[in-house]
């Protein structure tokens, strides 16, 4: 099998879970958030072996465009929640987190992707490419996971749901943070001395994870140092996420600058 | 004195130093960074002056961004230091008494019994503690027994190793800022060349560029040797990703380009009566060739632009530095007087056309005919030489970050307190715990203990 029957195969698979888990959401049975929870898992399976035979066959990482970088961001999406879900059990966040990796595959499907796996320029020809793009955007599918726990939050009036979304956007903040910090600004300072001879140039892609870092490092202090809660936490994680989502997205559209390959 | 601490030291300060900085950083990524003035006049207008004055067009390395960082920086040392002597004797000399009303308001508690005095009941306590990796530290006061087992006190000062890390890296930025030496140099092949400010040269001894099969660059080598007093010490190739240090320098493959100063061009001359004429000929430019011919005549290239284009006046101008269309002026002489010129195109052979100079070259003019089939210009490396002495310090702070990151999340400190009374001749054991983070798992660990503790007789 090819990647792409192997990409569709995901896709099918990624829409079957959304469609248990939208079922369970509507029905409260059990039952259908662990058969979406087993078809997200055969999603990620299927998914984890496109991007095996991606590597396989391009030669490099699988993320240098823009094609492969959304598709495997919606893998770390989904293995994200998968670990939150064994971890914490929040079958709840499902149906609204596939429906944004149906979002997210629909768009690195759209023949506004280029699809076909062009050789890597000298810049991208190092280890730390591996390293610096998969913690980062491994981090930032745990914020995604804050962020869908802090709208649940926001939208729900049930005190035990507010308490539960609260206590679970900050244990995804915990495991996020620390992620996002070694690979967005460690790893990319590392590279960056590598390859340019500078670990920082203020480049727009760069400002923009520090200003993401400000925001979480923001919404730990509020919490931690003066105990803030609830709704005020939960629209920092999400002023947050937004940032790391323009990070991501927005700099390459709208903004010029070193980062200029994805 | 008091009150200036106290501003300093606040968490508000923090907290709007945090809220500031990501404004400011978000501005400085809306207005381009570091253009001329030209250029924010026509996308600004009247504003641009202000804007330069203001050092938006330079917010990163602006007086009042880098004020922020520093008050930023005394913010956390004075909050650090705050907190450090406290969290520091509450790590080695802990309150080990505790008061059992105490322990038993805890979320964490539990109670048992044993048929022996206090001192036999709480050894036993002692032992399951540190069975479990706990730390105990032992009062007793009066007929009471108290008991403190920790573990992961460490955890106390991950946020503490996390403001290190930053103030460190800081440092290092600022040293840097200050210190770094930072030039790019262009090296053609066997050019030697000194570092910037330093006691020994580079040379470079190849460059070579390596091509995808679509065409596309796959890399650019380097093949670089330091000189210490002319004699080699050490040799090596610079890709991009891979680069060369030595002495505190490091030399990073940063570009290339073609050295179009004096290239070497390949010139085939023809006769349209004579097919059979062909002379390959081999010069420099500016060098003059002479024709094997009767008339004695001889050809000279006098210019050479690797990106011909006409300009608005018609006139032969060079776009670029990239040999999209390579072109020569050539100029023939016989016996010393100039009699033909013309441009020739290495991609579009059938352009050249020579011009005679007088009338009465015309015949012999037109019956030649040039065709630049090669060039050989050499590329030249283009090489950052960056000595930045606050690079260690840099990653000395990323790893205290990490590593403090790593211990406020994941190694929070877990406190198990015991009292052990005496009930006439027999013992009261109350336990209570604490976790600040990562209750989930101390909760179990608790129960395990504290089952134990129930069972055991």
């Amino acid at each position: 099998m090819n990647e792409s029957t192997i990409f569709v195969l995901t896709f099918i698979l990624y829409i079957v879970a959304a469609f248990f888990y939208l079922a369970f959401l509507f029905t409260r049975k059990e039952s259908w958030a662990k058969t979406g929870s087993l078809a997200a898992i055969a999603g990620l399976v299927a998914h984890t072996a496109a991007l095996i035979v991606r590597t396989v066959e391009s030669g490099h990482a699988p993320f240098t465009n823009m094609y492969e970088s959304i598709s495997f961001l919606s893998w770390a999406f989904v293995l994200a929640f998968v670990i939150i879900d064994r971890k914490l059990k929040i079958p709840r966040i499902g149906p609204y987190l596939m429906l944004i990796v149906i979002g997210l595959m629909a768009l690195a499907s759209s023949p506004l992707m280029p699809k076909e796996a062009t050789p890597l320029v000298p810049a991208l020809q190092s280890y730390w490419l591996w390293l610096h793009v998969s913690v980062t955007l491994l981090g930032e599918a745990f914020f995604a996971v804050a962020f869908i726990a802090c709208l649940m939050y926001l939208a729900t009036s049930d005190p035990a749901k507010k308490e539960r979304m609260d206590s679970v956007s900050y244990r995804c903040v915990a495991v996020g943070f620390p992620l996002f910090t070694l690979g967005g600004l460690v790893f990319g300072m590392v590279w960056a001395y590598k390859a340019w001879g500078t670990y920082w140039s203020w480049d727009p892609k760069e400002v923009w994870s520090l200003i993401t870092w400000f925001v979480f490092a923001l919404y730990l202090h509020t919490r931690i140092v003066m105990g803030w809660k609830g709704k005020r936490s939960a629209i920092i994680v999400i002023l947050g996420f937004l940032a790391a989502l323009f990070t991501y997205f927005g700099v390459n559209y709208l903004l010029a600058g070193l980062h200029s390959y994805a | 004195m008091k009150r200036f601490l106290k501003f300093f030291s606040s968490i508000k300060l923090a907290i709007v130093l945090l809220i500031i900085l990501a404004v400011a950083s978000i501005l400085g990524t809306l207005i381009p960074q570091g253009r001329t003035l030209e250029e924010y006049g026509a996308r600004y207008g009247q504003l641009a002056g202000l804007l330069m004055k203001l050092q938006l067009t330079g917010l990163y390395h602006s007086i009042w961004y880098l004020a922020l960082l520093g008050l930023f920086a005394v913010n956390i040392i004075i909050c650090t230091l705050e907190r450090l002597g406290p969290k520091y004797r509450r790590a080695v000399a802990p309150r080990v008494e505790s008061d059992p009303k105490a322990l038993l308001a805890m979320k964490l508690k539990d109670r048992a019994k044993r048929n022996a005095p206090p001192a036999e009941a709480a050894a036993e306590v002692k032992r399951l503690l540190t069975g479990a990796r706990y730390r105990v530290k032992e009062a007793a006061v009066g007929p009471r027994v108290h008991l403190l087992g920790r573990k992961k006190v460490l955890g106390l000062f991950g946020s503490d190793m996390v403001h290190l890390g930053l103030l460190v890296i800081l440092a290092g930025g600022i040293i840097g800022g200050a210190t770094s030496i930072r030039d790019n140099i262009n090296l053609a092949e066997g050019q030697v060349k000194s570092a910037p400010k330093a006691d020994f040269e580079i040379r470079l001894d190849k460059f070579t560029t390596e091509y995808y099969p679509d065409g596309s660059v796959k890399a650019w080598k380097s093949d670089l040797t330091v000189l210490e007093q002319k004699k080699p010490v050490l040799s090596r190739t610079v890709t991009v990703n891979h680069p060369l240090t030595y002495k505190g320098y490091s030399f990073y493959q940063t570009s290339y380009g073609f050295n179009w100063d004096n290239p070497g061009v390949e010139v085939w001359a023809k006769k349209k009566s004579d097919p059979a004429f062909l002379q390959k000929l081999k010069v420099k430019v500016g060098e003059r060739a002479a024709l094997d011919d009767p008339d004695k005549t001889t050809l000279a290239v006098t210019k050479f632009l690797p990106d011909f284009v006409l300009g608005e006046n018609n006139e032969p101008v060079n776009r670029s530095n990239q040999p999209n269309n390579p072109a020569a002026f050539v100029e023939g002489s016989r016996g010393g007087t100039p009699v033909f010129s013309g441009w020739i195109f290495a991609n579009y052979p059938d352009f050249a056309q020579m011009h005679a100079a007088n009338d009465k070259d015309k015949e012999k003019t037109t019956d030649l005919a040039f065709e630049l089939k090669s060039f050989d210009a050499g590329q030249f490396s283009v090489l950052e030489a960056a000595k930045d002495p606050g690079v260690p310090l840099i990653w000395l702070g990323c790893g205290l970050l990490m590593f403090g990151l790593a211990l406020a999340f994941y190694w929070p400190t877990w406190e198990i307190k015991a009292v052990i009374e005496d009930a006439q001749g027999r013992s009261d054991i109350v336990v209570g715990g604490i976790a600040s983070k990562n209750r989930e798992a101390f909760a179990a660990e608790f129960e395990t203990l504290t089952s134990a503790l129930r069972k055991s007789k």
